[in-house]
């Protein structure tokens, strides 16, 4: 809907989150293009780099190197598509699954919510970290896994704030109006009540892109992510805690590329929910 | 000596920069221990008077011109905390809400407190002063209602409430802003009758707002009618009501269909009352554009407020006032359609519904009884409607011919066949049936366009007959013909509800209903949010359904003398049980049942020598 649109376009925090993702996501596409070096090519002779301007550095690897050497540049650029791929795959993924129970847990109601919620609460009372920690060890390393693993630990955040609306919702007396004119329970969830709670879906699943990027950093910082050659922030971060005394700055950098990328996401989400959350937005309408 | 005055109040807001007058040149005099009634519309700026009073004015809004003074104070100049410290003593508020105006909280006992303590009465007497002034508005049982809070008490118990703090600091001023709106027209009563003796017994004066012209009749010494921020008449409440001589107060007391005497059509006007934002566009009588009698002069500026009798002011042009031009011709008197005889569209059969309350861990699931062994019929065409007051199980009835509860026993026939709640029967039912939801807000979802809201029956059958093709200009043509036949125009179809004012949305509510073109129609309360401008629009529109279409209606409405005016048939029903069933004159002019009697004579008549509310009905104590 074009005014919606105009709304978000119109919120600096929905832009500014925005146009952060979209450079990120930018740079993940174009890694090959971009990078100056082979993540993987390793120049022993240059170990330990500090980036260029520094003393010591040099502009051949223009945010320096780290101990084997690996051009810390071509790295975080490479290592943003493995955040990317699990921001937007583990984001949508806990979406689609955490969605799909909420509809028929407040839809439906009774033994079916019931069921939903117990199911919800049980799973919330793991540490998250903890949790996904115990999927890896049982899944094995891989980019797919990881994805997995976030995904089944964090769809009941989805599952439970969007059950709620989705009561709020068929309170309303236009889903008995609906029912009455003929349409089938599939029929009202999907044409009624699911596209009352999309605002508030991309307003979760940003906010989930965020956090699943550091959920991936955490589990490649303890190795059970991507595979060892894969680069990926966490790992950069691991790698780079050996020598933060000598080369502070590989440390530095991974971590700035999540705070940046997760404040992106951040921003991005509660733009949207301002400009999209019905309560705000009918106050600025009146 | 005046207690309150306004002299040429005029109240601003500020819109994209330009000033637009809200309310335009408002004054009144009002005397104390006497009742002032603001009438009007919602929108009309009636309640903004009230808000003037208390400085509670919404952002954006101030006082451009006039003044206001209360007891010799000029109000506007009054520093904040002198003014605030009139408030709750001097001047008083009555809310419309009684539930929400009680902080939900704290129990009765502790709000006395607070207020008691603020007008500076000693701990120690604080209980006896609350049970004093709970007892007289027949609250006897004070010991154990201070203890509970505001959620476990009817809404005429927390308007008793409400009255009783309001008049603990013995206040010179109460401003009532629609006291009785939220409530039962016998609880009305009530609480009217207890407004009244307490005013009587402390010479308060009383500023009453209203949307009901009757009510305000019925109560008020002195009327003053506001239309879009205008005082269009001001004078003696009774004179008011019964000779009305501005177009806009003759059409909004012609408008509530009367409770006795010939069923005349309801004047309807065109289109709606302008909102704040069309002002700017209307620098005379903001009522031109719909009056039946307006000349050109009207629109270009605004007539004077002319004094037409003693303390009797019109503001209308010199020609209507003198030459009578406002006394519109009556409509015709609506005829009953003649009722088919044979098989019926509805048949209920001794039908129950109990429902078993929450099992909680301290109650059992105690059952509760909302319908018991009600039997009636709808013959096709016939227009029946079900009376009684909150609570006594008429919307569970609707529910229950919508197959939206199943009955507990008894049966239920659409058109001949029994209806069970197995999915096979679904089909049958809706197409037989259809519903006519009670507030358009929350029944039409803001995310579809009027068009497709109107023709939503065609988009499920669509999907339950594959090989039905739906062909888009098939169902754009349905809008069509659907927006016209409910008195919409055509370029609304492609809006969204948000858009549209109250009626059309009611409006557009009816056209889904009517969209397979049932025989038989449910409304549940569909003209109980409206004003009663848009209120006789609708049961116009309804009757001309009936003469289109030969529908039939099971109406529910609260209101009687709606029931009367639409109806060949009414049924009343009293906690869950229908206690008279019978042709609509007929009950309302020889009432059987002890109930209707008591329901007809809490309705405020349409004769202002009948003493109204009756003698001795607010004397029922309301115990725990």
């Amino acid at each position: 809907m074009p005014p919606l649109l105009r709304r978000v376009l119109t919120e600096p925090r929905a832009v500014i989150g925005g146009v952060i993702l979209l450079l990120v996501l930018f740079v993940a596409l174009l890694a090959p293009a971009l990078a100056p070096h082979d993540p993987a090519e390793q120049d022993l002779l240059r170990t330990l780099l500090p980036p260029a301007w520094l003393p010591g550095g040099d502009w051949d690897f223009p945010l320096g190197t780290d101990s084997l050497g690996r051009c810390t540049l071509s790295q975080l650029i490479f290592g943003a598509r493995v955040a990317m791929i699990v921001a937007i795959a583990a984001a949508s993924g806990a979406a689609i699954l955490g969605t799909i129970l909420a509809l028929l847990a407040g839809y439906f109601g009774g033994a079916v919510d019931w069921l939903i919620s117990r199911a919800v609460d049980i799973w919330m009372s793991f540490p998250p970290v903890v949790l996904s920690l115990i999927f890896m060890v049982g899944l094995g390393a891989g980019l797919a896994n990881v994805i997995l693993a976030i995904v089944i630990v964090d769809w009941t955040r989805f599952c439970r704030i969007v059950r709620s609306e989705v009561l709020a919702v068929a309170k309303r007396d236009y889903v008995p109006a609906a029912r009455l004119v003929g349409f089938s329970h599939l029929q009202i969830i999907v044409k009624e009540i699911l596209p009352a709670v999309t605002p508030l879906l991309l307003t979760l699943i940003s906010i989930e892109m965020g956090i699943a990027v550091i959920v991936e950093a955490i589990l490649s910082f303890v190795g059970l992510s991507v595979e060892p050659n894969v680069p990926a922030w966490g790992v950069m971060i691991a790698d780079a805690r050996q020598y933060m005394y000598q080369a502070e700055w590989g440390l530095i950098l991974p971590v700035l590329g999540i705070f940046v990328t997760v404040l992106g996401a951040n921003l991005l989400g509660d733009g949207l929910r301002r400009s999209l959350d019905p309560r705000l937005v009918r106050r600025v309408a009146a | 000596m005046t207690l309150l005055a306004a002299e040429g109040l005029t109240l601003s807001v500020v819109i994209g920069g330009s000033t637009i007058p809200v309310l335009r040149d408002i004054s009144f005099a009002l005397q104390p221990g006497k009742m002032l009634g603001l009438v009007g519309e919602s929108g009309a700026g009636k309640s903004m008077i009230g808000r003037i009073i208390g400085q509670n004015l919404p952002h954006g809004f101030r006082i451009t011109a006039g003044s206001l003074s209360f007891d010799g104070t000029d109000l506007l100049a009054l520093p904040r905390d002198r003014h605030r410290a009139l408030l709750g003593d001097r001047i008083a508020f009555v809310p419309q809400e009684p539930l929400s105006a009680l902080n939900p909280v704290l129990t009765i006992g502790q709000q006395f407190a607070e207020h008691l303590r603020r007008l500076g009465i000693a701990r120690r007497e604080r209980y006896n002063r609350a049970a004093a002034l709970l007892a007289e508005v027949k609250l006897p049982d004070a010991a154990s209602l201070l203890h509970r809070y505001p959620f476990q008490l009817s809404g005429g118990m927390c308007q008793r409430v409400l009255l009783a703090l309001a008049f603990a600091s013995d206040p010179a001023l109460i401003v009532a802003d629609e006291p009785t709106t939220a409530l039962d027209v016998s609880t009305q009563a009530h609480i009217v009758t207890l407004l009244r003796r307490l005013q009587a017994s402390r010479g308060t004066a009383i500023v009453f707002i209203t949307h009901d012209l009757r009510l305000a009749a019925h109560l008020c010494d002195e009327i003053i009618v506001l239309y879009a921020g205008d005082v269009v008449e001001r004078g003696p409440a009774k004179e008011i009501f019964a000779a009305p001589r501005h177009p806009y107060t003759s059409a909004l007391q012609r408008a509530n269909p009367p409770l006795s005497g010939p069923r005349h059509g309801l004047p309807s006007l065109p289109e709606n009352m302008p909102g704040i934002g069309a002002f700017a566009g209307i620098p005379g009588c903001r009522f031109a554009p719909r009056c039946p009698v307006a000349d050109p002069a009207c629109r270009d500026a605004l007539p004077e407020l002319r004094e037409i009798a003693e303390g009797h002011f019109a503001r209308c042009s010199p020609r209507c006032l003198d030459g009578h031009a406002a006394e519109v011709a009556l409509e015709p008197i609506i005829a009953d359609a003649a009722i088919a005889s044979g098989q019926p569209i509805l048949r209920i059969d001794d039908v129950s519904k109990i429902f078993r309350a929450q099992r909680s861990l301290l109650k059992g699931g105690r059952p509760i009884t909302a319908v018991r062994a009600a039997s009636l019929s709808v013959a096709p065409g016939e227009f029946v409607g079900i009376v009684g007051e909150s609570g006594s199980g008429k919307s569970t009835l609707a529910r229950l011919v919508m197959g939206q509860e199943a009955p507990s026993a008894g049966r239920i026939e659409l058109a001949g066949h029994a209806m069970t709640q197995a999915k096979t029967d679904w089909a049958s039912r809706i197409r037989t049936v259809q519903m006519i939801f009670q507030d358009p807000q929350s029944a039409l979802n803001p995310r579809r366009t009027i068009g497709s809201l109107a023709t939503q029956a065609l988009e499920a059958q669509h999907h339950r007959e594959a090989h039905h093709a739906e062909p888009r200009a098939a169902r754009q043509a349905r809008a069509l013909t659907l927006l016209r036949e409910t008195g919409l125009p055509a370029e609304l179809a492609p809006r969204f509800p948000p858009q549209l004012s109250g009626g059309q949305r009611q409006r557009v509510n009816i056209a889904r209903a009517l969209c397979t073109t049932p025989p038989l129609l449910v409304a549940d309360e569909i003209v109980s949010g409206l004003d009663v401008l848009v209120q006789a629009q609708i049961l116009n529109l309804l009757l001309r359904l009936r003469e289109t279409h030969g529908i039939a209606l099971l109406f529910i409405s609260h209101d009687l003398s709606v029931v009367r005016y639409l109806c060949s048939r009414v049924v009343v029903m009293h906690r869950g049980e229908i206690v008279e069933d019978g042709a609509t004159e007929q009950v309302f002019s020889a009432p059987r049942h002890a109930y209707t009697k008591s329901l007809l004579a809490a309705v405020p008549p349409d004769a202002l020598d009948r003493p109204w509310p009756p003698e001795g009905i607010a004397d029922v104590a309301l115990g725990s």
